[in-house]
C-alpha cells in the first residue's frame, strides 16, 4: 500500500510567509522520479524550483497555479509509489494540521489559516532592506540592539550590511572634541620624531638633551615624556579646591581670648551626617600607590586650556565605577540601590565649607566635558549658586587635597554613597618599573568603603581598575 | 655544426707553448672539477644535500681552459651550472662543497646553495639561477671595466639554453654599441633542460651566427679539448683586450649528467652516455695528448687524481661536520644599513 | 639655500655627486640623446630633461644611452655595481618595471644576501612614475608598492625639491639597491634646497602639518593634495598631522605611530589600486600596532581597482582628490 503524506508550502528564509504557485511542473498522478521539478513557487523575492525528493506521485492536487498560500498550508497529497484511494487520500487531508498555527479550537477539521508571523517568543525579526545582504552576526546585533534596520547604511559591496554598521547606527552622532591646528614645530637636527618633537617644544626643552631610544639613537615620544614628567614632579594643584582661602589671617584671635563662632546650618548639617556616617558605617580602607607620570606627562602634552589632574581622576573613577559595579552603589537600610552609569561627586572647599557637586554620567564624558563641568560646578559652589540636585545623590564621591601637600589621608563616606576616594599629592618615589627601578611622581589613593555592602574584595578590584587607568591614561 | 667541422676550425691557428707546471696545474683543475661533480652526485643520492644541484662534469676544458687565461680582476658571471667556472676562477673548494651542503662555514653562509655561489674576491660575480640572467650583469661589469682602462674583461658563461633568451641578445647589442669588453661564453652541451639544441635554436645548432648576427666576432672551438678551447680564446681574449669591442666564442661540449641531479634523462640516445663518457672525456683527451707528446707522463697524472680525490674527500668531511648556518641570523644581510 | 624645482635639484645633484665620486655612472634610454644620428648628441639630455649636460662633463664612458633593453640595462647596472662602480639606470616610465623585473628582483635585491652578506650593489633606478597627464595605462602607473614588498631593496619617493637632493644624495652615497621615484607632475615644483653637501636619511618621515584631530599619512603628489585638503579642514577647526613618508622602504613606523596615538584616527592616501597597496600595509601596521589608540577604523584614500584611463576626466576621477581626502577626514572625525 502506497505512503501517502501531506506536500506543504514550503518556507524559505526567515521572513517568508506566503508563496504563490507559478506552475504545476508535473500532472496528477503523474509517476515522477528523485530529482525531479514539481513546481515552482513565487515569493516577493524569487520564484524557486521544488525538487522531488524521493521517486512517486502526486495523488491529488488541491492547490491552484497562480494562487498564494500561507507558509506550511496543504497543496497537495504525495505518494511514495502507486495510486491511492479517495478515501485514503479524504483522511490524509482531514488529519491535516498545517504546523505554523497549531491545532484549532474544540479539535475542529477546519484548518485555520496559519499566523505568517514565526516563532512567537522571539522578538521580530528586523525587515532587512529590499535586495539588501547582511551578515548574520549583523541581524542578531540589530535584534539583540533594536536597531531599525531601514537606517543602517551597509558598508559591503551591494550595501551589505554588517555588524559595524549596525553598531554604526545604533550609537548617537559623534561629537569629536577637536584639538585643532597646531602650530608647526620646526625640525631639529637631532634624530627624532614630529611628536618628539612636539612635545619637546610645548615643554620649552632642548632635544639635544634627551636621550633616544630609537634607531641610531632616534629620539622618540616617551624619551621625551620621561624627562617632562621627571621635570614636574607635582601635579597642579587640584581644580576642584584651588588653595581655598583659610580664615583670614587678620580674624585670629588675641592669645588668651576665645572666639566663639555658632555653627552655621551648613555647619550643622555637615556635622551630623558626617557623625552619624563615622558611627554607623562600618568604613574599611583600601590603599594603593599608583604611578602618575603617564598622566602628568599626557596631561603636558596637551596645549593651553587642558584639563585638572583631578579632572583625570574623576573619569578614572567614573570608569573603574563601571567596571566594578559593586562599588558604584548606593545603601539605603537594607537595600542596595545599585547605578547604571557613574556619578562621582566631588568635593569642593568653599568659604562655608565642603560641598560635593556631582558629575553626573561621568563615565560617558571625555576629560575635557569634566573639565569644563567642574569649573562650572565649583564656580557656582564657592558662589553658593549651586542646586540641591547638584550636589544630592551620587553613588561615590572624590576628595583631593594634594594641593595642600598632603601625602595621604582617609575620608568619611558621604551616605547614602557607598564608597569615597582620598587623593593626596603626587610625590616622586622609586618604583619598579620592569625590573628597573626609576624616580617617576607617585599618588597615594585611599579608599573608605562600606562593608554593610562592599566587601574586601570589591574594594580592592575597584582600587585595581583605578590604578590601572591612572597608569595608562589613553585609555581615559 | 658537427664534431668533424670543429676539428677544422683549429687548424692553422698559432700554438700555444705550456710548460711542465703549466700543463699539471690545468689538468689538475680539470681534474677538482670532475671530481667534485662526480663526488657530489654521490653524496646528492643520500639525500643530505637540498635543493637543486646542477652538474658540470664533462664540461671542464671549457672552465678550465677560459679561466686559466684569466686573472684575478677579470670578471665572469655564470649559469645555474656553476661550479665548473667557480672552481676554474679560483673559489675555495672547501667553501664550496659547504655551502652546498648548507653549512654556515659555506663560501655564502648557506644562504645561496648551488646555484647562487660567488666570491667577488676572486672575480667570480656569481652563479645565476636565471637563464639568461647572467649576460647583462657582464656587459655591466665590462663597462665599468672600460672606465677603469686597466684592460679587464666581463665573462658571461651562457649555454644553449639562455642564447634563446631575450636577455641575452639585448646584452649582446648592448655590448656591441658601447664597445666594451665583454665576452659571451656560449657553452653548447646540446641540451636545453630536456631539449636539444636541434630543436631550440633556431639557427640550426649555431649560436655564434648568433652573435655575429649582433655585429661582434665569434670564435668556434671543441670544448672537450682543453687545447683547442685554450687557443681559441687565448685569440679572443688578445682581440677583446685591445679594445675591440666584444666577442663570442661557441664551444661543442657535453654534459654527462641531467640537467638536474634527479632528472631520467629519458632524452638521451641508447647508450650516449657512455659513448660520450669513452670519445669525448677532456680528461682522457688531455691524458693521450701530453703523454702521447711526452710532456708528462701516466704517473705524473695519476698523481695528480690520487691527490684530488682525497682533497675531494677532505672537502666532503669537513663539510658534513660543519655546523648549520645559525637560524636567528635568517634575516641579516640584507642590507648594509637599513634603518 | 636655494630656491629651485625638483628637476633642478635632481640634476645638479646628479652633477655634484658625479664630479665628487668618479665611479658614479649614469645608464638610460636618451640620457643623452641623438647618438647615431645626424645631429649628434646632446639631443635631449634625457626626455624628462633630468640629465642635461653630463654627458658633456663626464664623458660617453660615464655617461651612457643605450638602446632599448630594459634589462639589459637594469642588469648592466647590477652588474657594474658588483664590478665596482656606482651606476645610475633610468628608466624612463616606472611602468617598464615589468620588462626589467627580474634584474631588480631577483638579481639586484638578492646579491647581498644570496652571497652571505659578503657582497654590496650599490646601483640607484631612477624611476618616472604617477597619473596626470593622461599618459594613460601602461605609463602611469606607481609601482613602489611592489618594489617595497621586496626585502633588498629601497624605496625612496621625493615630494619636495630639498628631499630630491637629500635623498637622491643619501642614495649614492648608500651601498645598497634604491628605487628612486620621481613623479612625472612634480618636476616643476619649486622649494627652498639647502647648498653644499645635504643628505636626507631614510626611515625619516616629514610632518608637513601639525594638528591634534587626524593623521593623514601620504607620498608624493598625494601630500600635495593632503596639504590642500588640510587648509579646507583647518578653516572648520580640524587640524591634521600630515606625514609625508619621503621612503617606503626603510618606513618612519614610529612617527606614524606616535601620531595616531595622539590623535586615534588615520587616514591613508595612495595614488594606486587599494589591493596589496602601500595604504593597506600601512593600516594594517596601525591596526597591528596602535588598536587601542584607534578611535575609529582607519580609512583608505586610494584609486579605484581599474587599469589608470586615458580621458582628462576620467584620469581626474581616478587619481585621489583633495576632495576626497576630506571626505575621508571627515567620515573619520563622524565615526561613532
Amino acid at each position: 500500500m502506497a505512503k501517502l503524506t501531506p506536500f506543504t508550502m514550503p518556507k524559505w528564509g526567515i521572513e517568508m510567509a506566503e508563496g504563490t504557485i507559478a506552475d504545476w511542473m508535473v500532472a496528477e498522478n503523474a509517476p515522477f522520479e528523485r530529482g525531479a521539478v514539481l513546481t515552482l513557487i513565487e515569493t516577493d523575492k524569487i520564484t524557486n524550483e521544488v525538487e522531488a525528493e524521493k521517486d512517486g506521485r502526486f495523488v491529488r492536487i488541491m492547490a491552484e497555479a497562480g494562487q498564494t498560500y500561507a507558509v506550511g498550508a496543504l497543496l497537495a497529497v504525495l505518494s511514495d509509489g502507486g495510486e491511492a484511494s479517495a478515501a485514503e487520500i479524504d483522511a490524509v487531508i482531514a488529519a491535516f494540521r498545517p504546523s505554523e498555527a497549531g491545532f484549532g479550537p474544540d479539535g475542529e477539521d477546519e484548518a485555520p489559516v496559519p499566523a505568517p508571523a514565526v516563532a512567537p517568543a522571539a522578538p521580530a525579526a528586523p525587515l532587512v532592506p529590499e535586495g539588501i545582504a547582511i551578515s548574520p552576526v549583523a541581524l542578531a546585533e540589530a535584534q539583540r540592539l533594536g536597531v531599525d534596520l531601514a537606517t543602517v547604511t551597509g558598508t559591503g559591496r551591494g550595501g551589505r550590511i554588517f555588524a559595524q554598521d549596525v553598531h554604526q547606527a545604533g550609537r548617537p552622532e559623534s561629537q569629536p572634541a577637536l584639538a585643532g591646528v597646531f602650530a608647526m614645530t620646526a625640525d631639529s637636527a637631532v634624530l627624532s620624531t614630529p611628536v618628539a618633537r612636539r612635545i619637546a617644544a610645548l615643554n620649552g626643552l632642548d632635544l639635544a638633551k634627551v636621550k633616544g631610544s630609537g634607531h641610531r639613537g632616534k629620539v622618540r615620544r616617551d624619551d621625551v615624556l620621561a624627562v617632562v614628567s621627571q621635570a614636574a614632579p607635582q601635579p597642579a594643584p587640584a581644580a576642584a579646591t584651588p588653595a581655598p582661602t583659610p580664615a583670614p589671617a587678620a580674624a585670629a584671635p588675641v592669645a588668651g581670648t576665645v572666639d566663639i563662632a555658632p555653627m552655621s546650618s551648613m555647619r550643622r548639617t555637615i556635622a551630623r551626617r558626617l557623625t552619624e556616617s563615622k558611627q554607623q558605617i562600618p568604613h574599611f580602607y583600601v590603599r594603593r600607590r599608583v604611578r602618575a607620570d603617564r598622566l602628568l606627562a599626557l596631561r603636558a602634552s596637551l596645549g593651553a586650556d587642558k584639563p585638572s589632574v583631578n579632572d583625570f581622576i574623576v573619569k578614572a573613577c567614573a570608569l573603574a565605577l563601571m567596571e566594578v559595579p559593586a562599588v558604584n552603589i548606593q545603601v539605603h537600610g537594607n537595600d542596595i540601590h545599585r547605578f547604571g552609569s557613574a556619578d562621582v561627586a566631588v568635593a569642593v572647599a568653599t568659604e562655608k565649607g565642603l560641598v560635593t557637586p556631582i558629575v553626573f554620567g561621568a563615565d560617558d564624558l571625555s576629560v575635557a566635558q569634566i573639565g569644563a563641568a567642574m569649573k562650572a560646578l565649583a564656580q557656582r559652589a564657592r558662589s553658593g549658586k549651586l542646586k540641591p540636585e547638584e550636589f544630592s545623590g551620587g553613588s561615590f564621591s572624590l576628595s583631593n587635597l594634594g594641593g595642600f601637600g598632603v601625602e595621604q589621608f582617609d575620608a568619611i563616606i558621604n551616605p547614602p554613597q557607598g564608597a569615597i576616594l582620598a587623593v593626596g599629592t603626587a610625590r616622586p618615589e622609586p618604583i619598579d618599573d620592569d625590573g628597573a627601578i626609576r624616580i617617576v611622581p607617585v599618588l597615594h589613593l585611599s579608599l573608605s568603603c562600606d562593608h554593610r555592602a562592599i566587601d574586601g574584595a570589591d574594594g580592592g578590584r575597584f582600587m585595581a581598575a583605578l590604578a590601572n587607568l591612572i597608569e595608562q591614561p589613553h585609555l581615559l | 655544426m658537427v664534431w668533424e667541422d670543429w676539428q677544422k676550425n683549429t687548424d692553422g691557428r698559432a700554438t700555444v707553448q705550456f710548460n711542465r707546471d703549466e700543463l699539471l696545474g690545468a689538468y689538475r683543475r680539470m681534474k677538482i672539477i670532475r671530481e667534485f661533480e662526480e663526488r657530489l652526485h654521490e653524496e646528492i643520492k643520500t639525500g643530505e644535500i637540498a635543493g637543486f644541484t646542477h652538474l658540470y662534469a664533462g664540461q671542464e676544458a671549457v672552465a678550465v681552459g677560459i679561466c686559466d687565461q684569466l686573472t684575478v680582476e677579470d670578471m665572469i658571471v655564470s649559469t645555474h651550472r656553476g661550479h665548473g667556472h667557480c672552481i676554474a676562477k679560483g673559489c675555495d673548494v672547501k667553501g664550496m662543497m659547504k655551502e652546498i651542503f648548507g653549512r654556515a662555514g659555506g663560501l655564502c653562509k648557506g644562504r645561496g646553495g648551488s646555484m647562487h655561489i660567488a666570491d667577488l674576491d676572486v672575480g667570480m660575480l656569481g652563479a645565476n639561477g636565471i637563464v639568461g640572467g647572467g649576460a647583462p650583469q657582464a656587459v655591466g661589469a665590462a663597462i665599468a671595466a672600460r672606465i677603469d682602462g686597466k684592460g679587464r674583461v666581463g665573462i658571461a658563461f651562457s649555454g644553449d639554453g639562455a642564447c634563446n633568451q631575450g636577455t641575452t641578445f639585448e646584452a649582446m647589442n648592448l655590448a656591441v654599441v658601447t664597445k666594451v669588453p665583454a665576452i659571451f661564453v656560449f657553452e653548447n652541451n646540446h641540451y636545453s633542460e630536456h631539449t636539444g639544441d636541434a630543436y631550440a635554436v633556431g639557427t640550426n645548432k649555431d649560436i655564434a651566427s648568433r652573435a655575429e648576427g649582433f655585429g661582434m666576432k665569434a670564435w668556434r672551438a671543441n670544448g672537450c679539448d682543453f687545447f683547442e678551447t685554450y687557443t681559441a680564446f687565448a685569440e679572443l681574449l688578445e682581440y677583446v683586450r685591445a679594445g675591440n669591442g666584444p666577442a663570442a666564442i661557441e664551444l661543442d661540449t657535453e654534459r654527462y649528467y641531467g640537467h638536474f641531479e634527479g632528472d631520467p634523462q629519458r632524452y638521451r640516445g641508447k647508450g650516449e652516455i657512455d659513448r660520450i663518457r669513452a670519445e669525448r672525456d677532456c680528461l682522457k683527451a688531455f691524458r693521450a695528448k701530453v703523454v702521447g707528446a711526452a710532456l708528462l707522463t701516466d704517473d705524473d697524472l695519476d698523481k695528480v687524481d690520487a691527490e684530488v680525490i682525497a682533497q675531494i674527500e677532505e672537502a666532503v668531511v669537513e663539510a658534513r661536520a660543519d655546523d648549520l648556518p645559525d637560524p636567528a641570523t635568517v634575516a641579516d644581510d640584507v642590507y648594509v644599513e637599513y634603518y | 639655500m636655494a630656491i629651485m624645482n625638483i628637476r633642478e635639484a635632481i640634476v645638479s645633484t646628479l652633477h655634484a655627486e658625479m664630479e665628487r665620486d668618479s665611479d658614479i655612472i649614469l645608464l638610460g634610454e636618451d640620457v643623452v640623446g641623438g647618438n647615431g644620428t645626424a645631429g649628434g648628441p646632446e639631443a635631449i639630455g634625457g626626455i624628462w630633461g633630468t640629465s642635461p649636460g653630463l654627458w658633456e662633463k663626464f664623458g660617453p664612458e660615464r655617461v651612457i644611452d643605450t638602446p632599448i633593453s630594459e634589462s639589459a640595462i637594469i642588469g648592466a647596472a647590477a652588474g657594474a655595481a658588483l664590478a665596482g662602480k656606482r651606476p645610475v639606470a633610468e628608466l624612463m616610465f616606472a611602468d617598464f618595471v615589468g620588462v626589467s623585473l627580474d634584474q631588480i628582483w631577483n638579481q639586484m635585491a638578492k646579491f647581498r644576501y644570496m652571497f652571505g652578506g659578503k657582497t654590496k650593489c650599490p646601483a640607484v633606478v631612477r624611476l618616472v612614475y604617477g597619473a596626470g597627464m593622461s599618459t594613460a595605462a601602461q605609463h602611469s602607473q606607481s609601482v613602489y608598492a611592489m618594489l617595497t614588498a621586496m626585502p633588498g631593496l629601497k624605496v625612496v619617493l621625493p615630494t619636495t625639491p630639498a628631499d630630491a637632493k637629500g635623498l637622491l644624495t643619501e642614495a649614492l652615497r648608500g651601498d645598497d639597491p634604491v628605487m628612486y621615484f620621481e613623479h612625472k607632475t612634480l618636476y616643476g615644483v619649486k622649494g627652498e634646497v639647502p647648498e653644499g653637501d645635504y643628505r636626507q636619511r631614510f626611515g625619516e618621515a616629514r610632518m608637513v602639518r601639525e594638528g591634534g584631530d587626524v593623521t593623514v599619512v601620504a607620498c608624493g603628489r598625494m601630500v600635495n593634495f593632503s596639504e590642500k585638503a588640510a587648509d579646507k579642514l583647518a578653516a572648520d577647526g580640524i587640524g591634521m598631522d600630515l606625514l609625508d613618508l619621503r621612503t617606503t622602504s626603510p618606513l618612519d613606523e614610529d612617527a606614524i605611530l606616535e601620531s595616531v596615538e595622539q590623535t586615534g584616527r588615520l587616514v591613508v592616501v595612495d595614488e594606486t589600486p587599494p589591493r596589496c597597496s602601500l595604504a593597506a600595509d600601512i593600516c594594517a601596521m596601525v591596526a597591528q600596532r596602535a588598536f587601542s589608540s584607534l578611535k575609529a577604523p582607519p580609512q583608505m584614500v586610494t584609486a579605484p581597482h581599474s587599469p589608470i584611463p586615458f580621458a582628462r576626466n576620467l584620469e581626474r576621477a581616478w587619481v585621489p582628490s583633495p576632495q576626497k581626502v576630506e571626505e575621508a577626514v571627515r567620515r573619520v572625525l563622524a565615526f561613532r
